[in-house]
């Protein structure tokens, strides 16, 4: 299965896995990676990167009891393996024992359909996308547009994975995505819009979202945002339209219902299953099964085939996200959030596309109903601290709302709340649903999620603006 | 793998390249071992031992750039990453200002390798996490929950060699512990953390950064909002280095030339309070991001930003040195192999003033002193702009009153930059930037 790479012997990796259990242990694993990845960038019109590169990898796991020992190299060879092993085998505690394991192959409960693979596509018609992306900018924005930036990547993830239990799971990972970033300026203000997409596909991302289409979002956002006003501070009714994308619920409760955080007494949900912990209008899901989504896959980074994971239920929880050891610690099978970004690091539950799943309510009446507030159409980068719940979100594209109408663009806010009192004030959910794309950092991981929500009336947020940083009325800018 | 079997394999790659059709070569090659342990409730939770290399080039054919990179250091490998980086050039723009550095007849001299932290035992790593979980948890009883307690050493091996006869190497190492923890009391829980990273065993103190840690959830036990107000802001050193991480990208010759930064068009003027230095110095004794040369080869140096709120120069790399027709101040950073040498910051920091952080409370009657600032990493880098959450201490004629939590801070950098009045005498860092403890004149602080 590996291009460059001789293929690992099946007995090979029993005798990894034993000689990393020689010493003890309960569980061991192995993960083989062999990433093949391409860059491209541009920026100010000229193409100034074409990167491709290959990253191959192991890293071998003993779990004993509650502790866990880790190393990783790059040498697969038998000798380099199993030097890794015995230095986990020695940090591993427990009795001795002989390891006799058959290694058994996994089949998905999902098959994603690759139809145009990056390898199979010239770099030539890469490139070509990230010139008509530029071009596109440009055009769109007329001279208001100083800067564009587009970044084009691509990735193809093929995992081996073999633990003590007897799994063997081969899986590959196609990931591709589209970034365009375009910078505005005018009377002294500056102003950016930024867009993205991507999917667990290949080149035909492109049939789905042309490359042109995308500049064309980013910089009429950047040129819309010129003309914004400053945003308003305070609490206030905020309306999330449905394709602002789902930062909120990542952040607000998702995180908060990683199980290994749930366990440590870190994360808000802890000891709250069968609790109401939301409105009743709110159902949330975590599906790593879906088809083309970012954040999707068919086995999880620990060889657990994917699921539908219904976290909270008509405003109950439900479940939290597991892996192996928080699953066994819990006394429970692993529901499949078992992830990683790369054989360099230890799988730690993680979110793959989670949502909030879409109510009966109109999304315009949904707007209409608000007297003066804020609408979100499209949310920025966030943070959550899941001890307290507490989040905040930056709002990249705003509208007040006034009377029910959608009025002037408003820039500059960001929303601070926490998690579950947002969820509590959710008042009305929309029959839509809108997915972004990102990647998720924990623990200095980053991996690839989607996440989406349907248009939601919150009944108050604290917005901060920076509408009352005018000294003299008069707005300091660069 | 050994020093000079790095350069074997980074001078091979670079004949190759040539071999290939490139007309400049260059070849970074680096091999990192680390070791991070985990402890909880006095057990090992995590110990990881890791080895990574892995071989990056980047040749010019025609002012054309083409990279490839491999973690797989086969002849066979470094073959294709050859023709690779040879067939990426051919889509990139041409540009005469690309181009490679020299050799040097003389690097800086740094002390980068401590053989302490070779010698130590694991054992001994894993009682010093032991040692700061245990201070946090005798602080007080309210400490509930400490998240993680880690000790982490690396042994880092760097080669470049490129074909206009660079030919360069070094070996350093560094160590470092780390603590987040959780207080509570009653229904209401406080996150802390503090950590200490150093090339010299030595010189950590588990000690000191378990208490700290412990120290700074106990304190925000009970916090609440506050009434919005325009007030006078400290920011403590942690918070002090994520601002001045936005300012990084700004201050690149790169990020001017590209018309994104706020500093662009500056040069000479006065872009900050006259309180005010600005140092980026590769070559700091006892620096965490210290290194005798860049990621190309070129000698680090130290870079004055701003001297007394006057801009004074950029951070460059050899191809933005060349578009301006200045010299490279050494700064063509890489992460690893896997990427080239862009424009980044060494050691970056605020130097010291002279006023201790206490005197900096002492003459308030009303102030905010921020400890944490969140979203930070959702300011906009080009326009300044910055809305965050914060928490902190509110200062009550010239001392702590009350902690507070569940406001933001909203503002533009160069408006703060500007309005920074006193500059505490406590230089911290974190990694490789520091900042001491800043007092801003005035700032709107958004609550209820």
């Amino acid at each position: 299965m590996f291009g460059g790479v001789s293929i690992i012997d099946k007995q090979i990796l029993k005798d990894v896995l034993a000689a990393a259990m020689s010493e003890g242990g309960d569980f061991a694993d192995i993960f083989i990676e062999n990433k093949k990845g391409t860059g491209i960038s541009c920026e100010g019109g000229n193409i100034e990167r074409v990167h491709t590169g290959t990253d191959i990898g192991a890293g071998i796991r003993v779990i004993s009891g509650e502790s866990t020992s880790y190393a990783y190299t790059n040498d697969l060879t038998l000798e380099g393996l199993t030097k890794a092993a015995e230095i986990v085998s020695h940090a591993a505690v427990g009795t001795k024992k002989e390891l006799n394991i058959d290694l058994t192959k996994l089949q998905p409960v999902v098959d994603f359909d690759i139809k145009m693979r990056p390898e199979d596509i010239k770099t030539e018609e890469k490139v070509a996308a990230v010139n008509a992306a530029d071009r596109a900018a440009r055009e769109a924005g007329g001279d208001a547009i100083k800067q564009v930036m587009v970044g084009y990547g691509d990735v193809v993830q093929q995992v081996t994975i073999a633990n003590s239990e007897g799994d063997y799971v081969e899986d590959e990972r196609i990931r591709t995505r589209l970034l365009v970033q375009a910078v505005a300026a005018e009377n002294n203000i500056i102003q950016t819009g930024m867009e993205v997409v991507g999917s667990h596909s290949g080149f035909e991302l492109f049939k789905k979202f042309i490359p042109e289409d995308v500049a064309q979002s980013a910089a009429d956002r950047a040129c819309q945002m010129l003309k914004a006003k400053p945003a308003p501070s305070g609490r206030m009714p905020v309306v999330m339209a449905a394709e602002a994308g789902g930062t909120m619920v990542h952040e607000a409760c998702g995180h908060g219902m990683e199980a290994d955080l749930v366990q440590k007494g870190l994360s808000v949900y802890a000891g709250k299953i069968g609790d109401k912990v939301a409105s009743d209008k709110i159902t949330v899901i975590d599906d790593a099964t879906m088809q083309d989504r970012y954040g999707s896959y068919s086995f999880d980074d620990e060889g657990v085939p994917s699921k539908t994971v219904t976290l909270i239920e008509n405003g109950v929880l439900k479940d939290y996200m597991y892996d192996r050891l928080t699953s066994t610690a819990d006394g429970r099978k692993s529901n499949g959030h078992g992830r990683r970004e790369s054989y360099q690091d230890k799988p730690i539950p993680r979110m793959g596309n989670t949502y909030i799943a879409p109510g009966k309510d109109d999304p315009e009446t949904i707007i209409k109903g608000v007297n003066k507030g804020l609408l979100v159409k499209k949310m920025g980068g966030g943070q959550v601290n899941t001890t307290t719940g507490d989040f905040v979100f930056d709002v990249a594209e705003g509208y007040l709302i006034e009377n029910g109408e959608i009025g002037p663009m408003v820039r500059g806010a960001t929303l601070t709340g926490n998690g579950p009192e947002v969820l509590a004030n959710v008042e009305m959910v929309g029959s839509d649903l809108g997915f972004t794309i990102g990647t998720c950092g924990k623990e200095g991981q980053g991996v690839p999620v989607s996440d989406a929500q349907p248009t939601m009336a919150i009944k108050e947020i604290i917005v901060g603006g920076t509408e009352q940083n005018r000294p003299n009325g008069k707005i300091r800018r660069l | 793998m050994k020093r000079q079997d790095l350069l074997n394999n980074a001078e091979r790659a670079v004949e190759t390249a040539k071999k290939y059709g490139a007309h400049l070569a260059e070849a970074y090659v680096n091999n990192n071992k680390e070791l991070s342990i985990d402890v909880r409730q006095g057990q090992v939770e995590t110990m990881k031992l890791a080895e990574e290399s892995g071989l990056g080039l980047r040749v010019l054919v025609d002012g054309r750039v083409g990279f490839a990179f491999t973690s797989d250091l086969q002849p066979g490998s470094i073959e294709q990453t050859a023709r690779q980086a040879f067939a990426n050039a051919a889509s990139t723009a041409p540009d005469q200002n690309r181009n490679l550095p020299r050799a040097f007849p003389d690097y800086p001299r740094l002390d980068l390798y401590d053989r302490q932290i070779a010698l130590t035992s694991v054992e001994d790593k894993i009682a010093m996490a032991k040692t700061m979980e245990e201070q946090a948890c005798s602080y007080s009883p309210q400490i509930k929950v400490v998240e993680s307690s880690s000790y982490q050493d690396g042994d880092v091996e760097v080669a470049v060699s490129n074909s206009l006869g660079v030919s360069l190497s070094y070996r350093g190492t560094y160590c470092g512990v780390y603590i987040s923890l959780v207080a509570g009391e009653g229904d209401d829980y406080q996150t802390g953390l503090d950590l200490d990273f150093s090339l010299s065993y030595e010189k950590l103190d588990p000690v000191k950064v378990g208490k700290t840690a412990a120290q700074r959830a106990v304190r925000m036990l009970g916090a609440k909002p506050v009434n919005s107000a325009q007030v006078p802001v400290i920011l403590d050193p942690y918070v002090g280095v994520g601002f001045l991480g936005l300012l990084g990208p700004a201050l690149t010759g790169e990020a001017v030339q590209k018309g994104r930064s706020l500093f662009a068009r500056k040069l000479g003027q006065k872009i900050a309070s006259d309180k005010i230095n600005i140092i980026d110095d590769g070559t700091l004794a006892e620096g965490l991001a210290s290194s005798p040369f860049d990621g190309e080869g070129y000698p680090t140096s130290r870079t004055t930003l701003v001297q007394s709120g006057v801009l004074e120069g950029f951070l460059h790399n050899t191809y933005t040195a060349a578009k301006d027709g200045v010299s490279s101040t050494g700064n063509g950073t890489r992460n690893s192999f896997k990427s080239t040498p862009e424009v980044g910051t060494t050691n970056f920091f605020i130097e010291a003033g002279t006023a201790s952080p206490e005197d900096l409370i002492k003459d308030l009657t009303e102030g905010f002193y921020v400890t944490e600032v969140m979203g930070l990493h959702t300011a906009n880098p080009i326009s300044g702009d910055f809305s965050v959450g914060a928490a902190g201490l509110w200062i009550k004629n010239g001392e702590i009153a009350r902690p507070v939590k569940g406001v933001a801070l909203a503002g533009n950098m160069v408006d703060l930059l500007n309005n920074i009045d006193r500059v505490g005498n406590d230089l911290s860092f974190l990694g490789g930037q520091g900042a001491p403890t800043l007092r801003i004149a005035s700032m709107s602080v958004s609550g209820h």
